[in-house]
């Protein structure tokens, strides 16, 4: 705890401007992540875990407007304000990013080795030819067989979980403090899954790097972070170390989370355990907790007013919920 | 790659083959007598009698299948016959005037891709602000504009006003420049829309994300990643408007006192001779069918998921 975090999100909201519409996909959410470490990001689609990841960096499609306010510090810089010039050195540089369909994250038409030696071109002042001979050792790293003809080859001629390694070496070409991944074993395999996480975690560690894991899958969360946070309708539900929020989940959103995934001893053909409703829709201003409609545990004070998010009896642990808090606020 | 070739090489003969039917068709099925008009050229008296000795003469009173077996045979090995007009060799017409034709579209598309690209560029370097707007009007200006009117245009501003280019002939570079303008506009227009909503269409596609997520910039995006995924595309629309330049040739090279394939065939249709129109008719369906093959090809090489399928 002496020293400060690799990244560190506080209070952040991000608003989203379109032509027709303005939505709020984050909204005052904080969390920190330190070199080495692995932060899991939860959440179900639309509850914000991407764009809270992607916006600040400028990683938004063209044509949407966002609006950031809070803080997001990485390695004690300010993000928030900074130009795109200034954000665009960071990218690449200093955060590498893997995404989730590796079948359309690559350029069809250029040849693998040049996607990834730009890169090196591009962060390490490499001439091309270096620049190539650094392809072939990422290629090499990420643990793809016959690396050196792999490289004149074009995307479509690799399978998914092979593509998926080739955007794992673009992200570490240019030797990245901290990856973000956004849900990099959605599209896959389920075998090709459990390699690609096993190896996104192992180069994690030795390269030493902080990892941002952005998914929905609990056993990913189980096999890879240290840390979690917990996302709701663009807020943070709960957060703390994954041994601890996963073992003995607190806010009743992570209970329901946790005890929908099937579970060797259930009986076969029973039901699966989902939680009841649906998720708010964005855009509509939530008036107290965003999970109160569907909780039941929920009492008056949960409509009342939102939620903060604060430390359990476990201070490691942070939940968002009055019922769960209850009495500590007065204390 | 070779499989492909030999493929589209078999499929050109036949279409070759079509078109030779479909040019000597149009051109029987025309209106008009054209013994009449010989034996007029003659100056010999067109009593009904000189009409039936002329038409016996050129062999218009065999049947239409014995025809067209004469004309295609002798057209295959080169030869065309011979001008009803001028009684000259319509062969030896087409090699003189084929050279002025292609030096017009050869230029005209060279100008019409440069400048396209650089409308289409400026457009998508500046999405929506003034640069683009400007690119968007005068593409739309040079779409709508008339070739006849662009090639008046051209001579009363260069010729006339600026007294810069001769107006007329075919003698240097000097001579070329206006003509291969007047050509270029419209396809260039036509062009730059490609260029312009190609390149964004591209810059919408999931791998821009990587791109951006490298920190390339977007100028270094779109010369990097969205320009060789418009190429095919591009060089697909380059050769349906390299094609349509034949047809533009026929008002251009007039009007430019240009002897070319354009000003031979429109002749030839004056004349109702129509041995020339024929052979023009046979040239530039020719003409279209290798563009098609050359820009089939260049697609081939620019588009690895393409090439993979044939190889």
């Amino acid at each position: 705890m002496q020293n400060e975090p690799l990244l560190s999100v506080k209070n952040l909201t991000v608003d989203l401007l379109t032509a027709k519409s303005a939505l709020r996909p984050v909204d005052g959410v904080s969390y920190a992540i330190r070199q080495g470490q692995c932060l899991a990001i939860v959440g179900e689609s639309g509850s914000g875990k991407t764009v809270m990841n992607f916006a600040p960096l400028g990683l938004m499609p063209t044509g949407v407007t966002t609006n950031l306010s809070g803080s997001v510090r990485f390695e004690g810089q300010e993000l928030i304000g900074l130009s795109e010039p200034e954000v665009r050195k960071l990218r690449g540089k200093s955060i590498g990013f893997i995404f989730q369909d590796p079948m359309s994250a690559l350029n069809p038409v250029r040849r693998i080795g040049r996607q990834i030696a730009e890169m090196a071109e591009l962060h390490l002042n490499m001439s091309p030819r270096a620049a190539e001979a650094r392809a072939l050792d990422l290629v090499k790293l990420v643990g793809i067989s016959d690396p050196a003809a792999r490289l004149s080859q074009y995307p479509h001629e690799l399978s998914g979980g092979l593509r998926q390694r080739i955007v794992i070496a673009i992200a570490l070409a240019g030797e990245p403090k901290l990856l973000i991944a956004d849900e990099p074993t959605t599209a896959l395999d389920v075998t090709v899954q459990a390699q690609i996480l096993r190896l996104l975690k192992d180069l994690q560690q030795r390269l030493n790097m902080a990892m941002v894991l952005i998914t929905h899958d609990m056993g990913v969360v189980a096999g890879a972070a240290d840390n979690i946070v917990v996302m709701y309708a663009a807020r943070a539900a709960e957060c703390g170390p994954v041994d601890k929020v996963l073992v003995n989940p607190r806010h009743p959103y992570t209970r329901g989370l946790i005890n929908a995934i099937p579970r060797r001893d259930d009986p076969i053909g029973s039901e699966f355990r989902g939680l009841p409703g649906v998720p708010p829709t964005l855009g509509a201003p939530i008036q107290g907790c965003a999970f109160a409609p569907r909780c039941e545990f929920a009492v008056a004070a949960c409509t009342r007013a939102r939620p903060p998010m604060v430390p359990t009896a476990d201070s490691n642990v942070c939940v968002a919920c009055p019922v769960v808090n209850q009495g500590k606020a007065a204390a | 790659m070779v499989h492909f070739i030999s493929k589209r090489l078999q499929q050109s003969l036949i279409l070759l083959f079509l078109a030779s039917v479909v040019c000597f068709t149009l051109v029987v099925s025309a209106p008009g007598n054209v013994a009449v008009l010989i034996a007029e050229l003659r100056g010999a008296v067109a009593t009904p009698g000189y009409v039936e000795q002329v038409a016996e003469e050129i062999g218009l009173n065999k049947p239409l299948l014995m025809r067209y077996v004469d004309w295609f045979g002798d057209a295959v090995s080169g030869d065309f016959g011979i001008s009803y007009r001028t009684g000259q060799d319509v062969s030896a017409d087409l090699a003189a005037r084929m050279s002025i034709t292609g030096t017009l579209i050869a230029g005209s598309a060279i100008i019409a891709t440069l400048l396209s690209l650089a409308l289409g560029f400026l457009g998508a370097l500046w999405p929506y602000k003034l640069p683009d707007r400007v690119s968007r009007g005068l593409a739309l200006l040079g779409a709508s504009t008339p070739t006849f009117f662009v090639g008046a245009l051209m001579i009363y501003a260069f010729s006339v006003h600026f007294q810069l280019l001769p107006s007329f002939g075919f003698s240097g570079p000097e001579t070329w420049v206006l003509p291969w303008l007047t050509v270029a506009v419209l396809p260039a227009a036509v062009l730059s829309r490609v260029v312009r909503i190609g390149l964004e269409e591209a810059m919408s596609s999931p791998f821009v994300l990587t791109a951006k997520s490298k920190g390339l910039s977007r100028t270094a995006i779109l010369f990097r990643d969205a320009l060789p995924n418009i190429t095919p595309l591009f060089i697909n629309a380059l050769g349906t408007q390299v094609g349509l330049m034949t047809a533009t040739a026929i008002i251009v090279e007039p009007l430019f006192s240009w002897q070319g394939l354009g000003d031979y065939f429109l002749a030839g249709v004056r004349f109702r001779d129509f041995m020339v129109v024929q052979a023009c008719l046979l040239i530039f369906l020719t003409f279209f069918i290798l563009v098609n093959l050359i820009v089939d090809l260049a697609v081939l090489l620019t588009d690895p998921r393409i090439r993979r399928q044939w190889s």
